[in-house]
Order: C-alpha cells, then sequence, then structure tokens
C-alpha cells in the first residue's frame, strides 16, 4: 500500500495532535505525580484500602473459625507444607541426577568446540 | 499533476481506512499470539523459580553455557517472543548453549521468600545447576533489568567464585535517581511494613499501576497508534506481543519487596556498598570478569542516571558501557533489538565464551 502524502493525510492532524498531548500529559502528568501532596494522597488511598482488607480479613477468619471451616492461614500453610514435599523431591531429584547423570537419547550431546568468527 | 497526487492520497487513506476497519475485526477476534515457544526443558521448578535449557540449534556451541536471569516482575518470554524476534533463539542461532532462570508468580506461602533467597538460593542454584548440566565450570550470566541486579548481587557476594562473564541490561544501581519511585515510596507516608504484612504479596496490580504512571500517556497513545495502524499486519502482531508481555505483571514476595523497598530505594545500599545479603557483604568491587552494562538511551523506568554509575562500581578491568538508542523493553525485543543490541552482545560474548 502506497504512502498518503503527509500534507493531505487527514490522520496526519490527528498524529499531531496526539504526539502533543502525549508529550504535555507525560512531562505534566509526571511532575505532578513526583510532588509530596501526590504520594501523601496515594498512600492516603492505599492506605485505606489496606485497612479494609485487614478488617476484612479477621472478620472473615472469625465467620470461617466459627463454622469450623479452614482459613486462608489454614490452607497458606497447607501450601507451605507441599511446597516443602516439591522442595524435598526436587532435592533428591538432582542427587540422583548427580549419581547417575542421564542424557537424553534423542538430542545427541553437542561438542563444547565453537570458536567466534574469524 | 497536483490533481493526481491528491486522487492518489485520497485512494491510499481509503484504502487504509477500509484495511482498519477489515483488520480491526479480525484483531478482535484471533487467539493471542503464542509466545516464548521455543523448544526448551524446565529443569528446576522450585517454588517462583523456574530454570529452562533450551534445546541447541547446532551441532558445535560455545565452551561457555549462557545463563539469563529474568527481572522478577515479568515473565521471561521478552526474551524469546516468535520465531525472528527471540533473543534465545539468535543466541542458539549463534551457537551459545541457553538457559533463562524465569520466575512464576509467587504463591502466599512465598511471602518469606527474601532478597537472599532470591540471590543466594535462586540465582546461586541456578548457576549451580547450569554447571552441573553442562559439565563447565563457567558460566557467562547476563541479567536484565531487577534480574541484572541480582545478577550483580550475586556476583558480588560470591567474586572468588562467581560468573565467567557478566553482562547487564538497563539494571538500575543509584535507586535515588528514579524519582518517581523514590517519591512514591517516601518513608513518610509509605508504610511497606502494613502493605506486606496486611497482604503478603506485593500485588501485580498495583506494581503494573506504578509502571504506568511514569508514563501517564503511554497507554492512551499506544491504543492510538494501534487504531492508526491496524492496517499494517507487522505493527498489530508487535503491538499484540508487547500489550500482552506488559500486562503479564507478577506478584513480588513480600520480604522481596520489603527489602528492595527498604535496603535499595529508601537506604541506596548497592550504591554505598554496604549492603549484605545473608550474612555476605555484596562487594562490587571485587568483581573481576568482564563485565558489559547495556543501558538504553530513552529508558524512562531506569534512567541513564540510575544506571550508569554501575559501570565505576564494578572492579573488573575488562568492562565496558554501552548506550544504545531504544528504551526500556525495545532495547531487549523488537525491531530494533534483532539490528542493534543482539548482535552486539554476540560479538561481545562470543570471544569470551571459548
Amino acid at each position: 500500500m502506497s504512502e498518503p502524502a503527509k500534507n493531505l493525510d487527514p490522520f496526519e492532524l490527528a498524529r499531531s495532535w496526539m504526539a502533543q498531548w502525549e508529550k504535555v500529559v507525560n512531562e505534566h502528568g509526571t511532575e505532578m505525580l513526583a510532588r509530596p501532596e501526590a504520594a501523601q494522597a496515594m498512600q492516603a488511598v492505599s492506605g485505606a484500602a489496606l485497612q479494609a482488607q485487614a478488617l476484612s480479613n479477621d472478620a472473615t477468619g472469625r465467620m470461617l473459625a466459627a463454622a469450623n471451616l479452614p482459613s486462608r492461614a489454614d490452607f497458606e500453610a497447607l501450601g507451605a507444607r507441599l511446597a516443602g514435599v516439591e522442595a524435598a523431591l526436587s532435592r533428591i531429584e538432582a542427587k540422583l541426577n548427580a549419581v547417575a547423570p542421564g542424557q537424553d537419547p534423542a538430542r545427541p550431546a553437542v561438542r563444547r568446540t565453537r570458536k567466534p568468527p574469524a | 499533476m497536483a490533481s493526481s497526487g491528491f486522487l492518489e492520497t485520497a485512494q491510499s487513506v481509503v484504502d487504509r481506512a477500509i484495511q482498519r476497519n477489515l483488520k480491526g475485526l479480525g484483531y478482535l477476534a484471533s487467539p493471542a499470539p503464542v509466545l516464548g515457544a521455543s523448544a526448551k526443558d524446565v529443569i528446576v521448578s522450585r517454588g517462583p523459580m523456574r530454570l529452562y535449557h533450551y534445546h541447541p540449534l547446532t551441532d558445535e556451541v560455545y565452551r561457555v553455557p549462557v545463563l539469563l536471569v529474568m527481572a522478577t516482575t515479568n515473565r521471561g518470554y521478552i526474551f524469546d517472543m516468535v520465531p525472528g524476534q527471540s533473543m534465545v533463539e539468535f543466541l542458539l542461532q549463534r551457537g551459545y548453549d541457553v538457559f533463562m532462570l524465569d520466575w512464576e508468580a509467587p504463591r502466599p506461602e512465598d511471602r518469606n521468600l527474601a532478597l537472599k533467597d532470591y540471590v543466594l538460593d535462586f540465582v546461586g542454584s541456578a548457576v549451580a545447576e547450569v554447571r552441573r548440566v553442562t559439565g563447565e565450570h563457567d558460566v557467562s550470566l547476563v541479567g536484565y533489568c531487577m534480574g541484572g541486579v541480582l545478577s550483580v548481587m550475586w556476583s558480588g557476594a560470591n567474586h572468588s567464585d562467581g560468573p565467567k562473564n557478566l553482562a547487564t541490561f538497563t539494571t538500575p544501581v543509584d535507586f535515588k535517581q528514579m524519582k518517581l519511585f523514590q517519591a512514591w515510596s517516601d518513608q513518610r507516608y509509605f508504610d511497606v511494613d502494613r502493605l506486606v504484612d496486611t497482604l503478603g504479596l506485593a500485588p501485580a496490580d498495583m506494581l503494573l499501576t506504578a509502571f504506568d504512571m511514569l508514563r501517564p500517556a503511554g497507554r492512551a497513545s499506544a491504543n492510538f497508534a494501534l487504531y492508526d495502524n491496524l492496517w499494517n499486519e507487522d505493527f498489530v502482531k508487535g503491538h499484540r506481543m508487547f500489550e500482552r508481555w506488559t500486562n503479564d505483571m507478577l506478584p513480588l514476595a513480600g520480604e522481596y519487596f520489603r527489602e528492595t523497598i527498604k535496603l535499595l530505594t529508601w537506604e541506596n545500599r548497592l550504591l554505598e556498598g554496604t549492603l549484605k545479603i545473608g550474612g555476605k557483604a555484596v562487594e562490587l568491587d571485587k568483581i573481576s570478569c568482564p563485565f558489559l552494562h547495556i543501558t538504553a538511551e530513552h529508558d524512562h523506568i531506569v534512567t541513564t542516571e540510575a544506571s550508569a554509575p554501575l559501570i565505576d562500581l564494578i572492579g573488573s578491568e575488562d568492562k565496558e558501557q554501552v548506550v544504545l538508542k531504544g528504551g526500556h523493553v525495545s532495547l531487549i525485543a523488537g525491531p530494533n533489538a534483532v539490528r542493534r543490541m543482539w548482535p552486539m552482545l554476540d560479538k561481545w560474548l562470543g570471544g569470551r565464551s571459548v
């Protein structure tokens, strides 16, 4: 497809406007976001969200305990124990590989003798 | 003449408008591109750590294997997008034996993983595994962004038994120069302990928002560029690959995030030379292997001011810093990387990998 001449391309105006808008928003936006007031406001919002999350975690935990159901912490503990088993298996596998290293017969060993081109 | 030029332009504009609409519909209906598809074995899968060994594409490889270390916030397939745009494929074709230390999202029970786990355990055991699999003690370590920081930390804590070669891309060392991250993590307002103690992990969407805010107009202008270029298949393909990768952000283990904020962002210990990991001092001045430090001229995440001081901190005599055109991501992937960075890395590594 041939390139439309720039001065006749109606999209060119939009491109040029967009480039200017992007430059201005990026420059002024980052300048504004770097101000201590912006950081303070952002952290106030995220602090409130964290507070709400902590309260919700606590309430949910109590509810689950009252219903005699496992909590998130119980599942995490279970996950940690499974991860421990996985890690132990990996260590055993690594030791077995070290004792009897296997070569995949489908992929012959490569020669490690390559030199860079002169 | 003038009227025929006008007619040609009008036809071209109409053609593009039709193509935009036709291909726009195709874009919405088509499946996501398959990324990271180079043939590989997953040789370690433990917690968030994944160690891949890519299948060599040549019968004869360089003696020294290459271990790529990915940033902890993103997926490693940025190094292996699609055939023809994959740094992994490029290195394999050039005769390197390539491994990659990649990351999965940490699970809630991984919340206590700290810097020492990432540096001494994950990087350390990846190097040990590469040595075991290849039978070669020498390994070239190549780190991207925070993967570069981990690589440098491991090399500085293990300088007597470190890598044969060390290369870093867009790797920060002076965290005080990352001005916006500094502002947002201002100790007066940012309670990292509260965040980590409440959530366990640093959420991926929080990190994505922070990266997006570094360029507030970035998303809107990228969408406009997509619409403008919907007629162009290569552009659309590239846009989809990078958009998918950018949005595919990983959460961070809480303790690791807490230490990154306190030790690096607040106390700047890597630059000051006062960082200890798991009781081991990170001594960058004692790193003596060949070192290549590549930074991007238009990097809006890790600015040149944040990355440049690294070259002077490394003790090696054979060291080089190169500033290439491009941004934080286009330095390592995409058409610019194919032309500029990959051949440069090959040239630097080749002679040092025999």
